[in-house]
């Protein structure tokens, strides 16, 4: 922390230097009062860094720090008193552990039984998983980033958008639209019904969490990736063949290397994040492929404090220790300098059918295929479902929505005030977390010591269960503090938007800090010597470089907004400050899903046009 | 419903009630007139008690804000908040009542205690007996609910084998009992014992829900350690899972993949039927199965947060929820039963709520000290690797 913020006073003042003479000089030549002004606009465009920085990280206190750090602190304070007895405890049982356990507590005769019964323990079951998800992430997403990057088609940029839809939709949708669509009686065992295959039991397995962990987590990769490719430099490549390189070398030895960072930065938060899944295992798996953070959340809704602060503890360390080993790498990657100059795209019905060329768009093709089953498939039946009642076609559960909006009492959720909200916050949301993230990016991507730590630091909301993230919330912050004897007590639509910047900005620092790092260095430091602030050269100089991943970055942060539900039920506790997911949830009523499928429909259709929008006016801005 | 709610004991939190009242000030002569009497006179005789706190009820006024899980008064289908708020609210013209639906329900206000936060609530309706032996587990000495059970006029048509509170904090106003929901196309013979289901005809064929994260998934468990035994429990779900059931995170999941047809029989509740029927679904896919010839009760209560300042209010609710009219409306439109011996129930619900022959449950000094070893060793019976 403190070394970030000595960064943040350091680096504009060092290079103030050009443009402090010129403002020094001024006041004897023009009036006091504009003087004045122009020279708190001067500080400010000077300081806009350093402020942003203390801001940000104020931020970062209040609403995650503390009240995360609050929660930890149950994992070694029981009962008033400090002890490691419950972190032992979790240390050296198999159950969490397995074959580790006995290692740990030095009970080698154990090893044997333990080996046999729980070899994996919870917690390498959950890594397994989490792995298994991000091959899949990364397998189902690349592909994607190459055909939109590399494709021109009509609609690409539609359908560039709409990739950031998947990632906002809540788990009970998800699942709804696996069952109809995955079911023992849909159209995908219908159709191997019909083939001859027989029908499988698809769900309620390992591989339909992985292909649900795969709905979520590849169109991130894809998404990051997609905008790395888009800021390639072409003319890297053109060389390295003038030079003699063949395709396949060019692209190992030049491209590779550029896109490698979004891809693993897609990987590295797709493993975080199917590591502590815990809603699709709770709705697509069975009890016996709980996770860790299942078992968090269980033991929260026993008030079991200790061990689960203590199994949460275990996962944010695993979790920021593979952040940090990933930050030390993509720093060793960065520092390459290039502009941004993407090859031509390719059409997708080419001039001339060379076998290459023939291959390569029937594996377009089959990639089409695969979408629409994992993507299409669960999104398609999700919408049917909202259409279709015991007697066939039916709009009545629309009909409730409506109902619901003029009739409804002021303590029921109403759809129209759920989607005003989750605009209204997801546009705050951008507003706010864009500047953090890209302050964040600027001040980590400059090298020095200890940065990486500092980096890490934060990125913690990503590696920090939501389970204590929602618990730290409700304690820290809803509940309040004792501070001089008043209670501090934040929540309502500011809390609202404050916790969803938050839980958004470190997407905006991943998208942005690569692009950033590879920004040719000399092209800022010229900006100085010409007399631009810090401030300046980033907004003037450095952003336009790096404006597809800053553009992600919105996109990202808008949909973390909207998507966001465990913070938002937990700030908008007894007031109206609901949002489309909230409404999703209490929709579900007993033996029907109706409602919930309705809601969940016009959550699509706005997020849907809601992104579009988003990357319009963020690619305006692009070009 | 006339206002026969007289106060029988606790005339001391009729006097309370009444002073609150009076220096909130409604303004109507009689609440002075008869408030002066009162506090004026220490000593007064049993009948003028019975007029004060006829006075009391008649006169309530101020704000009731009763918490509750959310479908209580949020369901899409229908649920009882919004009848009891318009009827409460009518009669007694000076009083709103407000509803709060926190995410965490009554967990949301055992933290709030534990805390030494402010609870902001008077009455919280949905107790059951796990969440006061949590409540009596995890806050110790310190109190979150008042005992009122005793100072009610109705409690004495409350059934007796619904009340589960051996300290009277919790008044129950309905109950579920839980059962097996079965698709008779494709289950011939439905299961008759929990032996049944171990049988290879039922491999694959049940979903049930995860007891640490589910209410019926934690009555269904317990129902097996009732009638199983303590001891042969566990070695009952080892062959359960082996015959390829399926545990699920929530009553939802499970639902949602039993209508899906994942698998023909799910756990849940023997009031299927009346949402099937509402719903125009198929009768045959919505059958309701007891093992044993048992259900498992699953008792709901209301209490009265310690500490509130609208404690004769917070009463005159409760006994409110208890009167026949009430009883009938939240037990239709929650969709369970009453609590009480005489709730006029239509004809959909004397038709489609089946009742089981034997309903079982624990008591809360039965449940007190092993429902968390219970629940644990499931657990992780079932969740290791």
């Amino acid at each position: 922390m403190s070394d970030r913020r000595e960064d943040a006073t350091e680096n504009p003042e060092s290079g103030s230097a050009p443009g402090a003479p010129a403002s020094d000089g001024a006041p004897g030549t023009r009036e006091r009062e504009p003087v004045a002004r122009a020279r708190a606009g001067d500080w400010l465009e000077r300081r806009a860094l350093t402020v942003l920085g203390v801001v940000t990280a104020a931020v970062l206190l209040v609403v995650f720090y503390y009240p995360v750090l609050t929660v930890f602190a149950d994992a070694v304070r029981v009962g008033g008193r400090f002890t490691t007895e419950v972190v032992a405890e979790v240390l050296t049982d198999p159950f969490y552990f397995g074959v580790l356990a006995p290692l740990l507590s030095g009970d080698f005769a154990e090893l044997g039984d333990v080996a046999a019964d729980t070899p994996l323990g919870l917690f390498g079951f959950t890594a397994f998983q989490a792995l298994l998800s991000t091959v899949a992430s990364v397998a189902l997403g690349v592909p994607g980033a190459y055909v939109l990057s590399r494709y021109e088609f009509p609609g690409r940029r539609t359908i560039r958008s709409l990739t950031i839809v998947p990632f906002v939709l809540p788990s009970i949708m998800v699942a709804i639209g696996f069952y109809a669509f995955f079911g023992a009686n849909g159209p995908v065992n219908d159709l191997l019904a019909a083939l001859g295959f027989g029908r499988a039991n698809l769900l309620l397995t390992l591989e339909a969490i992985i292909v649900a962990h795969a709905f979520y987590n590849a169109p991130l990769v894809a998404r990051v990736t997609t905008a790395a490719w888009e800021s390639v430099d072409a003319r890297m490549v053109e060389t390295a063949r003038s030079l003699g390189a063949n395709p396949r070398r060019a692209f190992r030895n030049v491209l590779a290397p550029q896109l490698l960072p979004a891809i693993l930065t897609g990987a590295l938060l797709t493993f975080v994040f199917t590591f502590m899944s815990f809603p699709i295992v709770l709705a697509l798996g069975g009890f016996e492929l709980a996770t860790v953070e299942v078992w968090v959340y269980s033991l929260v809704q026993d008030l079991d404090y200790a061990e689960a602060a203590t199994l949460a503890a275990f996962e944010t360390v695993l979790s920021l220790v593979l952040t940090y080993a990933y930050l030390r790498y993509e720093a060793r990657q960065a520092g390459g300098a290039r502009a941004a100059n993407p090859p031509a795209r390719k059409r997708l019905v080419p001039d001339d059918w060379t076998p290459g060329a023939a291959l390569e768009r029937a594996g377009v093709l089959a990639y089409a295929v695969v979408v629409a089953v994992v993507f299409v498939g669960p999104l398609a039946s999700m919408v049917v479902e909202s259409l279709t009642g015991p007697q066939g076609f039916t709009l009545q559960y629309y009909r409730f929505l409506v109902e619901r909006q003029v009739e409804g009492a002021s303590f029921q959720t109403k759809p129209g005030v759920a989607v005003r909200n989750s605009l209204l916050f997801g546009v705050a949301t951008l507003v706010v977390a864009l500047p953090m993230g890209v302050t964040v990016a600027v001040l980590t991507t400059r090298g020095g010591r200890g940065r990486k730590l500092a980096d890490t630091a934060a990125m913690a909301p990503l590696a920090v269960s939501g389970v204590v993230v929602g618990l730290g919330m409700l304690r820290g912050l809803v509940f309040g503090v004792e501070l001089w004897g008043t209670r501090v007590q934040v929540s309502g639509p500011v809390a609202i938007v404050a916790a969803h910047a938050v839980a958004a900005y470190p997407f905006v620092v991943r998208n942005v800090a690569p692009l950033l790092a590879g920004v040719d260095r000399s092209m800022v430091e010229s900006a100085r010597a010409l007399g631009a602030t810090r401030a300046r050269a980033l907004l003037d100089v450095e952003l336009p470089l790096v404006a597809s991943g800053v553009a992600a970055g919105a996109a990202f942060a808008f949909a973390i907004s909207v998507g966001e539900f465990d913070s938002t039920v937990i700030l908008a506790t007894g007031s109206s400050s609901y949002t489309m997911p909230v409404a999703v949830e209490r929709y579900i009523g007993s033996q029907t899903l109706g409602p919930a499928t309705a809601m969940g429909t016009v959550l699509l259709v706005v997020t849907s046009v809601a992104f579009v929008a988003v990357d319009r006016l963020g690619g305006r801005w692009e070009t | 419903m006339k206002r026969r709610t007289f106060v029988k004991s606790g005339a001391a939190g009729a006097l309370v009630g009444l002073a609150g009242c009076t220096g909130g000030g409604t303004g109507g002569q009689g609440t002075t007139a008869n408030g002066g009497t009162t506090t004026g006179d220490a000593t007064t005789t049993a009948e003028t008690e019975t007029a004060a706190a006829k006075t009391t009820r008649e006169n309530l006024s101020g704000t009731l804000t009763v918490a509750t899980y959310s479908s209580f008064v949020d369901a899409p289908s229908s649920s009882p908040g919004k009848w009891l708020k318009q009827t409460f609210e009518k009669r007694h013209p000076d009083v709103t009542v407000k509803f709060r639906t926190p995410e965490n329900e009554l967990n949301y206000y055992i933290q709030r205690a534990a805390q030494g936060v402010d609870l902001d609530a008077d009455l919280y309706v949905g107790v059951n007996p796990d969440h006061l032996i949590r409540i009596d587990e995890k806050l110790g000495g310190k109190k979150l609910f008042e005992p009122t059970a005793q100072s009610l006029s109705n409690y004495g048509h409350v059934k007796d084998s619904l009340k589960f509170d051996p300290k009277h904090r919790a008044v129950p106003y309905d109950t579920g009992y839980i059962s097996l929901v079965y698709n008779e196309n494709q289950i011939k013979q439905a299961p008759t014992t929990f032996a049944d289901l171990l049988k290879d005809r039922y491999q694959g064929k049940l979903i049930v829900q995860n007891a640490k994260t589910a209410v019926t998934g934690r009555a269904f468990l317990l129902w097996t350690v009732h009638t199983v035994g303590e001891d042969r429990y566990l070695d009952w779900w080892r062959k359960l899972a082996n015959n390829g059931a399926k545990i699920m995170g929530s009553w939802d999941d499970a639902y949602t993949a039993y209508e899906n047809g994942e698998a023909p029989m799910v756990v849940s509740y023997s009031t299927d039927q009346v949402y099937a029927n509402r719903y125009n679904k198929d009768m045959s896919k919505h059958q309701v199965g007891f093992l044993n010839d048992q259900g498992y009760a699953n008792p709901e209560g209301m209490a009265k947060f310690a500490g509130t300042d609208q404690s004769a209010l917070a009463e005159a609710f409760m006994d409110f929820m208890l009167e026949k009219e009430a009883q009938k409306q939240i037990a239709q439109r929650n969709v369970q039963f009453p609590a009480t011996d005489w709730a006029p129930l239509g004809e959909e619900f004397k038709k489609y709520a089946k009742e089981p022959p034997n309903p079982v449950t624990f008591t809360y000094d039965q449940l007190k000290g092993n429902v968390d070893d219970w629940v644990d060793s499931w657990a992780r019976e079932i969740a290791s690797k």
